[in-house]
Formats: C-alpha cells, structure tokens, sequence
C-alpha cells in the first residue's frame, strides 16, 4: 500500500477541486458536488476537509479580489499541488490496478 | 445590490462565529456563508435563510476549523508547575519553624470554623426529619382576662404560649376542612413504672393523641401506627426505656405497672426521638388513658396542659387558616372570646430558633448564638488568614532573589502570581488536612461543651465537601494574594545588585493587621471576663430565699406521700442535723402553674389577672427564709389559712395597684375556688432565673394533693452521712418511692445550664483566637530579630544592655498593642452590653474588667515578643557578625 491514504470524502473534494480549475471555492465546490453526484455537503464538512488537505499540502489556496456580494468578504480560490494531482493519480491507479485484478470481471461475459 | 434594503445573516450566530473560528479562516469562510446566505433568502425566503445559516455556523463548530490555543496557552504549562511545586515544598521544608506556624495556625483556624459549622448546621437540622416537615404548624394560645372582647391591645409574640387547651385541637380540624389532622401532647408527666423487678421513676412520659406517627415521623421499630395508641392504657416506649425494662426480651403486649396501680400494655417501640426535636420524650401513653383519669380537662377551654400540632393538608395554605381564627374563636370558645383569649399558628420551622412564645414543650435554639458564633469562627479563620499573609510578606524579602532570577530569565508577572498563589494553596491544603485531622480527634470532646453530639459522618456529604474544597481554595488564593502582589513588586534590577533588604514592603499593612489581631483578641477577653462576672454574680446574687444546704426531695405527688405529709416530716425532722422541713407543690427554680386570681385593687374593684401560683405549707416560708413585707406567713394558730388565706409578693401587690404594702392585708380575693383575705406580702424573691425580674406571685396553702416536693434544711457539716441516713429512713418510711433528692443550688443552677456553656464555648474559642494571634506575632519578631541580628551584635559591641535591646525589638509592637486595647473597649463595651441586656439582673461593668483584659492581653503579648528578642539580645555577638 501506499503511504498516501487519501479517505473517500476527501478524494471526491480533491477532485472537485480539479474540475473546478479556477473557480474552486466553498460554496462552488458545494454546488458542484451538489450536481454532479446528488450529494448534500455542509460548509463545515467541507471546510474542515479542504484545511486538512491544505495542511497535508495536496491543496494551496489563494484569496481572490473582495467583491460587493458576500458582504464583502473575499473567496479563498483552492487549487492542487503538484504533490497533490501526483497523489491523485497515485490513488487513481491504485483503483485500476484493484479493478483490473479481478478474475471473473470481463466485457466479454 | 441596495445594502440597506438586504437582509442580513443573524447576529449571534455570526459573533460566534468569529469568536471560535480560526482567524485565519474566517474571512473565506464568513464569506462563503453569507454567499449562500444571499441565495437562500432568493429562493427559500429569509427566515429559512437564517435557520440554514445558524445551522451551518453551529456545523462549522468542529476541531479543525476553532482557532487553535495561542500565545502562552500553547505552551504545556506542566513543567513549570511542577517546578513551582517543587520550589514550594522545598520552602516550607528550609523554614521549619514558619512553615509550622502558619500551617498550624490556619489548621486551628480551620478546624474552629468546621466545628461551628457543624454545630450551625446541626441548630439549623431541627425538625427537618420530619417528612411533612413543611404542612406541620403548632397552635400558640394567649390567655388574657379582657373585660369585654377587644378592649386588649393585640398581643406581643413574647405573650403567647405554646402550652393550651384540650379542646382547640379538634375544634380547629372540625372547623377548618384545610387541616389533615391534629395532634396533642401533654407536659411530662412522672410516673413510677415498674415490670418485674425494675422499678424506675420516669419523668419524660407524656400522653399523646393515636395521630402521633402520622404528623411526625418518628420511626415505629414495633407495633402497629395506625392502631398502637388508640386504646386507654397502652403505651408507646423509646428503645433505650424500653431496654431499661426488657433488654432483649421483645416488650411488644409485655404489661408495666404504673404508679402501683395501673397496668399498661407496651404497643410499640420506637426509635429514640431524634436529637434534633424541639421537644423529646421517652414513651407514648395513649391520650384515651388521660381522658379516662380526666374526663372533664377535655372539654375545658380554661384547662391548661397541652401542646397542640396540626397537620395542614398539601396545597393548602396556612393564611386563609389564620384570616378565620377571630371568627373559630367567637364560634367555639365563648368564654375565651370574653376574655379576648386568642390563637395563632406557628409552622414547625419557627419553633426552635424563631419562636418567642413561652411555655415551649423543649429547650429551643437561640439564633443570637448562631450570629455570634459564625462571626467567632469567621474572626478566627481572619486572623489565622492574617497571619499567613504577614508571615509570607514578612519573610517576602528571602524570597526576592528567586524572584530575581526568574524575573530575568522572562517569568511574567503572572507566572510569578500563580507561582506564590500555588505556594499559599499548598499550605492551605496542609492545613486543611491538619484540621481534619484534628477535628477527628476534638470532637467526642465537643459534645460536653456544645450539649450536642456532633458527628463527623456529617462533614462527609458531598454538599459540606464541594464547600470545604471551595472555601480552601479561596482561602488559599485571598491569603496568598497579598503577598503574592508584594513580592512581584521587586524590581529584579535592585534585588539582583543586594539593595532590596531595604525594602520593607507592607509594614504599614502589617501594622494594621497587628492592631486588628489584637482588637479582637483584647474583645474576645473582655466577652469572657464578662461572661464569667455576670454568672459568677447570678450564683451569689441574693436570691430573697435561703438556697445553701436545701436537699429538696421529689416524691412525684405520691398519694401515700401526701396523706401522710406531716408526720413524715416530723420523723425527718428528728434527725439532728435537719433543722427545718416543709412541704409543698413547687420549689424556687422549678416548674409551677399560673392561676387567675381575683384580688381587690387599690381602687376597691376586684380585678383578674394571671400570677404564678406557689402551693406551700405553714413550715415554707420560715424553712426558705423568705421575708415578709408585710402581714404575716401562713400559721397552725390561724386554722381558716387553709381555705381562706392568701400571701402575695411585691411585685403581684404592685400589679394590683397597691404602692405601700401594708395597704394589700385585709382585702378580699378569689382563686381557684377559694375565697377570702389576702394575710401577707412576701419580699420579692427569685423563684425563677435571673434572666428574669420577679414576676407577680400568688402563696396559698395546699391542699394536700397538690404536695410534691419535701424541702429539709440541713447542716453542712458530715452531709455524707446524713444524706444515707435520711435515705434509710425514706425508705422505711415511704418503701414505695426511690428516694430522688436534689440539693436547691444546684438545681436551681441548672438554670443556667444554657449560659455556662455558652461561656465555656467562648472561652474556648477565644482561647484559640488569642494562641492563633500569639503564633502569628511569635513569627513576626523571630523574623524582626532575624532581620536585625547584625544590629544587635553590634550595639551589643557597643556595650548596649539586655533591657535596651529587648525595648528596641519591642517598642514598635507595644505602640501597636496599645492601639488595640483603645480601639478593643469601646467595642467589646458595647457589644457585651448587648449581651448583659439578656438578664435583669446584670454586673457592673466597671473599668475593672478592662483593666484586666488589657493587662492579661498585653501580658501575652509581650511574654511572646520577649521569648524571642530576649533570645535574640542574648545571642553572642560574635556568631553574628563573623560571616561579614
């Protein structure tokens, strides 16, 4: 096994956060998540996953320019490190290599 | 977007928010919420916003994002306090001689306040047993003698009584629905009861209703409650009687024989009465048994002998009761309401420390005692407290480079703080430990001076444990505070250069807790030489009566007795060491009845009131060597002072009207029955304690059932022998009675029972206060002489005497001495004047006294300032000098 183990939560924000490219703040990371899988996420969920992943560097965050809206508070921007997008594919392959193992798995039955 | 017209996300929730969140997360993440704040308000409206909202921030709450402890909360603060721990033993193992003295004063001081909190507590516990200790209310009764109703003013609390009529109790449960029942109980009745062989004079039995054990809950070991006291001629007995007469046979339908006469069946046992009743007793007689010896007392309004107690129902309350009671009385009682004769009812909480009403059925409490007594344990917890802070700051200066250093090497000003706050809890934690301890072992000798046994199990509950752990903390941080601010005053700079010896910080305050010391000290000696004037002037105060060499025998109105009284006397009085005998029913000190009697007054109307009434022989009033003021005592010449003569005293002819005494013989009165003329008036004399004047007295001739008590006059010397001779000859004489003797003095004493131990427990505790005081000073001057050793040696080089060194150690401290005694009187003045209003007949308090406290307390004080500086003063010069 490797010594990354990335939980399953955490793997989907991950990944959110990477399709969201430049747009991948709490509330969008939220929706996102909201679409794509039906799943119902609570900031607080989310916040404290996003920290825990900054503080493990998979995620940097910068904030972006304070706007009228949200009472004028400024959106942290989050984006994967490259330590992070290599653990990513890391975890990715991981998958893979588990699903391709599988004897009685083929297309063909 | 309009700012204004936008809702905004709830308050509270927001400040929480910021309170607990990260900060650096906070902007980002406030933002967030209000963003979806906004969206919600569009679709969902603005309240579901606001739940959501409030929802998220109480969701936020979790470890990763609340902002981490910062700055000095970060650090583990183990270490250090361990350090300080060790530092603090380390102290209190180096300075011996300190260490014990504070830890033992505060001990003291700790232990005294426990002890009189556990005595405070145990006052305070009385009748709270009960179950229905909160629907239980007793009836007081006033007896007047009004012409007409409501002529009388309404009566004083001092007015009522608690003893009354047979018939109130179920007048009032048949007239008030409110009241679930009513129970009664008679004074004490003595009895001699006899099963088999033993034979025991019972003096504590009363009759009682069948209700007793539905209104109190007295636990009923045997026997059926309902039922045990229903028919005539059973009797409830407490396991201690009831072991007297049957050890471990079980008593239950075992027969007593009452008064030789009587056979009473044993019903029930129960537990002995909890010693914290307002009234006790040692058996149960069933009330039918009463009312079968005196049917007609039931019925009698004007009958006085029962304690009457009621139960009110739950949700009822006890004033719609009392609006009704002018209305009950009118209705029941009419010649009560003619004689404007009233009720009122007092719950059970009032009836040990609150109750004012005379005729009490126990000893009652005094809430004055409780008020002095706190006050004494909290002085002395102060001045133990005291001492402890002037001892710390006293010896603060070998403490200043320690603090130092540390103050050098970065310790903040708070860490220095809790560090000598952690030192003082420390000891006070010794301290606490030291007085338990002690508290284990004084207190099955606190029940001879409280009258109370008081249990240690009772210091366990966890009510008396979180307080004790709370006080010892606040006693630790308040007398650790003080110097805890003086010692993180020094500046290291100085203290680290040698300069701070100079210093002398807090002496002022120092002084001043001195002089407070001291003025209480000085206070708590006048209270006890005051206290021990005024008994010791009650002992030998002149009564009015002849109370030495007086053996008063009680023969409980034994019929055989009373038949026969004249010539047991005269066989008594054969006895060349008796000189006088009399009979009668009461004897100065004990209990005698009240009896409206009609005299003519001054004015020529023949007016009713309510004296005492004494019940004597023609032998009473020369045995007693009572004076008469007037006409004449009762005599064998004057055959008709049987029936149709009457003596007063003083104080009843001036209640009559009467201001010159001779005016009173001749006229006419009428009592209990009896008609004719007044023949004497007696000096006042002092039938009741001196707490009281010399109430109104009516002296009439008993009949010969009224007889109980013998007095015999005896001569002092070889009182041994004459005291077995006349039990030889009682018991020849009256076989039937055990031959129960007392000598008046004493008994009459007795009285006083009550003041004498308050005057012991003072003693001690001021005893404590001034040893506590004294320890504290003692450390003072080994720390002034300590201080000065170099001064000494060299004024001792200089040829400088024992005496003057001893003045100079002493001198600033006698200053201080002297203030205290000036501020001490006027102090103690006043408040044992407050005392002294207690009695009617009080000492002088004369310069004398305080002359004496003053002496006695600056005697102490100086004996324990000289131990040390003479000590000092003697030391060779050369031991201290020769290290510079």
């Amino acid at each position: 096994m490797s010594k990354h183990h990335l939980g399953e939560f955490e793997e989907i924000v991950m990944l959110t956060v990477a399709i969201l490219a430049d747009e991948a703040y709490g509330v969008a990371i939220i929706n996102e998540m909201e679409s794509r899988l039906g799943r119902q996420v609570s900031i607080g969920a989310l916040q404290t996953v996003l920290r825990r992943l900054e503080k493990k560097g998979y995620l940097s965050s910068q904030f972006g320019e304070a706007t009228n809206v949200r009472g004028g508070k400024r959106k942290r921007y989050f984006s994967l490190t490259t330590y992070g997008k290599n653990v990513l594919t890391e975890v990715k392959e991981q998958r893979l290599s588990l699903w391709e193992a599988i004897p009685n798995f083929s297309l063909n039955k | 977007m309009d700012q204004i017209s936008n809702p905004t996300p709830p308050r509270w929730p927001s400040l929480f928010l910021r309170w607990y969140c990260h900060p650096d997360y906070l902007e980002d993440i406030e933002g967030d919420l209000i963003e979806r704040f906004e969206t919600t308000t569009r679709v969902k409206g603005v309240k579901a916003a606001k739940w959501n909202y409030t929802k998220d921030v109480a969701r936020l709450f979790r470890p990763g994002i609340i902002r981490p402890l910062s700055g000095s909360y970060q650090l583990n603060q183990y270490g250090m306090f361990k350090n300080y721990f060790k530092v603090g033993i380390r102290n209190i193992l180096r300075h011996k001689a300190f260490s014990i003295i504070n830890i033992t004063g505060l001990a003291i001081g700790i232990a005294c306040c426990l002890l009189i909190l556990l005595y405070i507590n145990d006052e305070l516990s009385y009748d709270r047993y009960n179950k229905n200790f909160d629907r239980i209310y007793r009836v007081l009764h006033v007896y007047r003698n009004a012409e007409s109703p409501g002529t009388l003013p309404p009566p004083s609390p001092e007015e009522f009584q608690v003893w009354g009529s047979a018939p109130v109790g179920p007048a009032l449960k048949a007239d008030f629905p409110e009241i679930e029942s009513y129970f009664r109980f008679t004074s004490p009745v003595e009895l001699l009861f006899e099963h088999g062989s033993k034979r025991f004079q019972e003096d504590n039995m009363v009759f009682a209703d069948s209700t007793a054990f539905d209104i109190f809950s007295w636990n009923l070991i045997s026997g059926n409650a309902k039922t045990a006291l229903k028919e005539p001629n059973s009797i409830v007995l407490t396991l201690s009687t009831a072991m007297k007469y049957f050890g471990y046979d079980e008593p239950l339908g075992k027969t007593i024989t009452i008064d030789q006469t009587e056979t009473f069946v044993v019903t029930g046992i129960m537990e002995d009465v909890p010693s914290n009743s307002h009234f006790t007793f040692d058996g149960l007689i069933s009330m039918t048994t009463f009312q079968i010896w005196r049917p007609e007392i039931f019925d009698a309004w004007g009958y006085v002998d029962f304690y009457t107690y009621f139960l009110l129902k739950e949700n009822t309350h006890i004033e719609s009761l009392e609006s009704r009671i002018p209305d009950f009385i009118e209705h029941n009682g009419p010649e009560w309401y003619k004689a404007d004769n009233t009720i009122a009812l007092e719950p059970l909480s009032d009836a040990y420390l609150h109750s004012k009403a005379a005729r009490q059925p126990g000893t009652t409490g005094s809430y004055t005692n409780i008020y002095i007594f706190s006050f004494i344990a909290a002085f002395i917890l102060f001045i133990a407290c005291i001492n402890f802070m002037n001892l710390s700051t006293a010896r603060s200066m070998e403490r200043a480079k320690e603090i130092g250093v540390r103050k050098t090497v970065g310790a903040q000003r708070h860490s220095l703080i809790g560090q000598f706050l952690l030192e003082s809890i420390l000891l006070t934690i010794l301290a606490a430990t030291l007085a338990i301890a002690l508290i284990a072992l004084v207190l099955p000798f606190t029940r001879e001076l409280s009258g109370k046994a008081l249990l240690f199990s009772d210091l366990l509950s966890w009510q008396f444990t979180l307080l004790f752990a709370v006080s010892i903390l606040l006693i630790g941080l308040l007398s650790g505070s003080y110097p805890a601010w003086i010692l993180v005053k020094f500046k290291s700079s100085q203290v680290l250069k040698g300069n701070y010896k100079t210093s002398s910080g807090g002496t002022s305050l120092r002084k001043v807790l001195v002089v407070f010391q001291f003025t209480l000290s000085m206070s708590l000696i006048v209270g006890t030489a005051v206290i021990y004037t005024q008994l010791n002037h009650l002992r030998t105060q002149d009564l009015g009566f002849s109370d030495d060499q007086m053996l008063v025998i009680d023969f409980g109105w034994d019929g055989a007795v009373q038949r026969q009284a004249e010539s047991i006397k005269a066989e008594l009085k054969a006895h060349p060491k008796v000189s006088k005998v009399s009979a009668s029913r009461a004897v100065p000190g004990a209990f005698f009845p009240n009896a409206g009697t009609t005299i003519e007054s001054a004015d020529g109307e023949m007016i009713m009131h309510n004296p005492g009434i004494y019940e004597i022989d023609q032998d009473f009033i020369p045995t007693y060597e009572i004076e008469m003021a007037a006409g004449r005592a009762f005599s064998k010449d004057f055959p008709s002072d049987t029936t149709q003569a009457l003596i007063i005293n003083e104080a009843a002819a001036r209640l009559y009207g009467y201001t010159k005494m001779d005016d009173v013989i001749g006229k006419k009165f009428t009592q209990w029955g009896r008609e004719g003329t007044i023949v004497g008036v007696v000096k006042d004399f002092n039938y009741k304690s001196l707490h009281t004047k010399v109430e109104p007295l009516s002296i009439r001739y008993a009949p010969s059932n009224s007889l109980r008590h013998l007095s015999l006059k005896v001569s002092a010397d070889e009182m041994n022998t004459t005291i077995s001779d006349i039990e030889q000859q009682w018991a020849h004489l009256v076989p039937q009675r055990p031959f129960i003797y007392s000598f008046l003095d004493d008994s009459f004493n007795k009285q006083y029972e009550a003041d004498v131990r308050f005057g012991k427990i003072f003693t001690a505790f001021s005893g404590l206060a001034i040893l506590i005081a004294c320890l504290g000073l003692f450390g003072l001057t080994t720390y002034a002489a300590a201080l000065k050793t170099k001064e000494i040696g060299i004024r001792k080089i200089l040829g400088a005497s024992l005496f003057s060194i001893v003045t100079l150690l002493s001198k600033d401290y006698i200053k201080l001495f002297i203030i205290a005694v000036l501020i001490g009187i006027p102090i103690s003045w006043f408040v044992m004047n407050r005392w002294l209003d207690g009695f009617a007949y009080k000492m002088q308090m004369g310069p004398g006294v305080f002359f004496v406290a003053a002496f006695i307390c600056i005697f102490i004080a100086l004996s324990t300032i000289s131990w040390q500086s003479i000590q000092s003063a003697l030391r060779n010069p050369v031991d201290s000098l020769k290290d510079e």
